[in-house]
């Protein structure tokens, strides 16, 4: 069953057409990667998948609802799907424990115990049991990093997008996060869909990978097949750039 | 001579009256204080939230109020509302005006505050599937009212100073009777005014020294 889909989707801010036609369907379980040069329209398609940007046609199914449809319930397909982002987005007024709790608590109605519980074998996991009272100000980008990942897992999502994870983290911090990620890419139920720069990752993990560029996807295929024999000459140019670094 | 006047002037008599007066004028405060922090952070979220065309017209209400002598407001509520058969005794009348007006107030503290907030805590918040509302009441007003403290409370001193405008529409508050004190012998005057400066002093201290406090425990 396809757990993100796209039909002919577009997407404007003002007269700047910011999505063209975007026809894309994900997989239950399935890693797929999202690359393109800056301005190419992946942060914003990643953000229509949760209804943070709205869609002006098309229709857009996430978990079998249309978020095109006036009478779709937000609030249910956030509850199941999660969003890392790339400035980390922490409740500023809350511990990194109270971080991975309050969703849960307030959406959920998880049992007070049991979500200490599953929020400090979460914090164990991403390796931050040791910061569970601490605030966000107090803790590294890698660290708020890891902590917003698993502020997201807390809610037993079925689908988690990343939205250029690493990319404001200082250059040692990046393996951490890309490790925790590669963790819930084992989980074979886990959908995920992530914008990032960072190939290796990508190589590594994914099972596709989208190319976009002008809001466009030009690409879409298995992740050996692109890197190994890239179709678009916008990609092969992309991908000689980003090889250099 | 002035000598004279500090020991007549405070009667156990006229500090009673005065003590009474300084009675009304801290009801009318704290009652103001409560409702004009209510109805200004209601109006202000609405202002926030950008709500099609109610937003706007709450935003232009809150403009005009904004703009007028609270004077006018105290008599506007005291002598005009009444001609529409709406009759409201001096101390209310007072608390309706100054609430009136201070709500409008700190509307804008409070729009300006929410808007201060970084857009990221929306999005965090609505992606780990809080509701709109569940953000605000959890991650948006938490954080905005830390850093609203310090201009809200500079503006619940200037509602205690404005009580004494309520003298205008003749309500027994202190600044109005220490007239009524002072009237009886000019050498009154100097002390009088000097006791109430006191007394007007150590409440508005009081508050910002409880703002300082607040804002240190919380920043």
């Amino acid at each position: 069953m396809s757990m993100i889909e796209f039909k002919n989707v577009e997407k404007y801010y003002g007269n700047f057409h910011a999505l063209k036609n975007i026809n894309l369907k994900i997989d239950e379980g399935e890693t797929v990667v999202l690359i393109g040069p800056s301005g190419s329209g992946k942060s914003t398609l990643i953000r229509t998948v949760n209804g943070l940007e709205e869609i002006q046609e098309g229709q857009l199914l996430v978990n079998g609802f249309d978020l095109h449809d006036p009478k779709t319930d937000m609030n249910r397909i956030r509850k199941n799907v999660g969003m890392v982002f790339q400035h980390f987005n922490l409740y500023n007024n809350k511990s990194t424990i109270e971080n991975v709790m309050l969703a849960p608590r307030l959406v959920l109605k998880r049992d007070e115990a049991e979500n200490k519980r599953e929020a400090m074998a979460l914090l164990e996991k991403v390796g931050l049991a040791d910061k569970a009272a601490n605030m966000p100000s107090e803790l590294s980008g890698g660290q708020k990093q890891r902590a917003a990942i698993a502020r997201s897992l807390a809610m037993k999502p079925k689908a988690l997008l990343f939205d250029e994870p690493t990319s404001a983290l200082d250059p040692e911090m990046i393996g951490d996060v890309l490790d925790v990620m590669r963790d819930i890419a084992k989980d074979s139920s886990m959908t995920m869909l992530v914008v990032t720069h960072e190939m290796s990752f990508a190589k590594a993990v994914a099972d596709r990978v989208i190319f976009m560029a002008d809001g466009e996807i030009l690409e879409d295929s298995s992740t050996k097949e692109f890197f190994e024999n890239p179709k678009e000459e916008r990609a092969k140019q992309f991908l000689s750039q980003v090889a250099d670094h | 001579m002035v000598t004279l006047g500090i020991f007549s002037a405070f009667t156990p008599q006229n500090v009673m009256y005065l003590l009474g007066g300084l009675g009304i004028t801290v009801g009318v405060s704290i009652i103001s204080v409560i409702l004009s922090l209510i109805f200004g952070s209601v109006v202000g979220i609405i202002q926030f939230e950008r709500l099609p065309y109610f937003s706007k017209f709450v935003g232009t209400i809150n403009n005009v109020i904004r703009n007028l002598p609270l004077l006018l407001i105290i008599f506007f509520v005291y002598f005009a509302l009444p001609k529409i058969g709406i009759h409201l005794p001096i101390f209310w009348a007072t608390v309706v005006a100054m609430s009136t007006f201070e709500s409008a107030m700190l509307a804008e503290i409070v729009r300006g505050g929410l808007e201060s907030i970084d857009i990221g805590q929306f999005e965090g918040a609505r992606a780990n599937g809080l509701s709109n509302m569940q953000t605000m009441i959890y991650i948006i007003l938490p954080q905005a009212y830390k850093k609203m403290i310090p201009p809200i409370i500079s503006q619940l001193i200037s509602l205690v100073k404005d009580t004494s405008l309520a003298m205008g529409i003749v309500l027994a508050e202190m600044t109005y009777r220490s007239q009524i004190i002072y009237a009886q012998n000019s050498t009154y005057i100097i002390p009088v005014l000097v006791a109430i400066t006191l007394v007007y002093f150590v409440l508005n201290y009081g508050l910002s020294l409880i703002a300082r406090w607040a804002d240190h425990k919380l920043a």
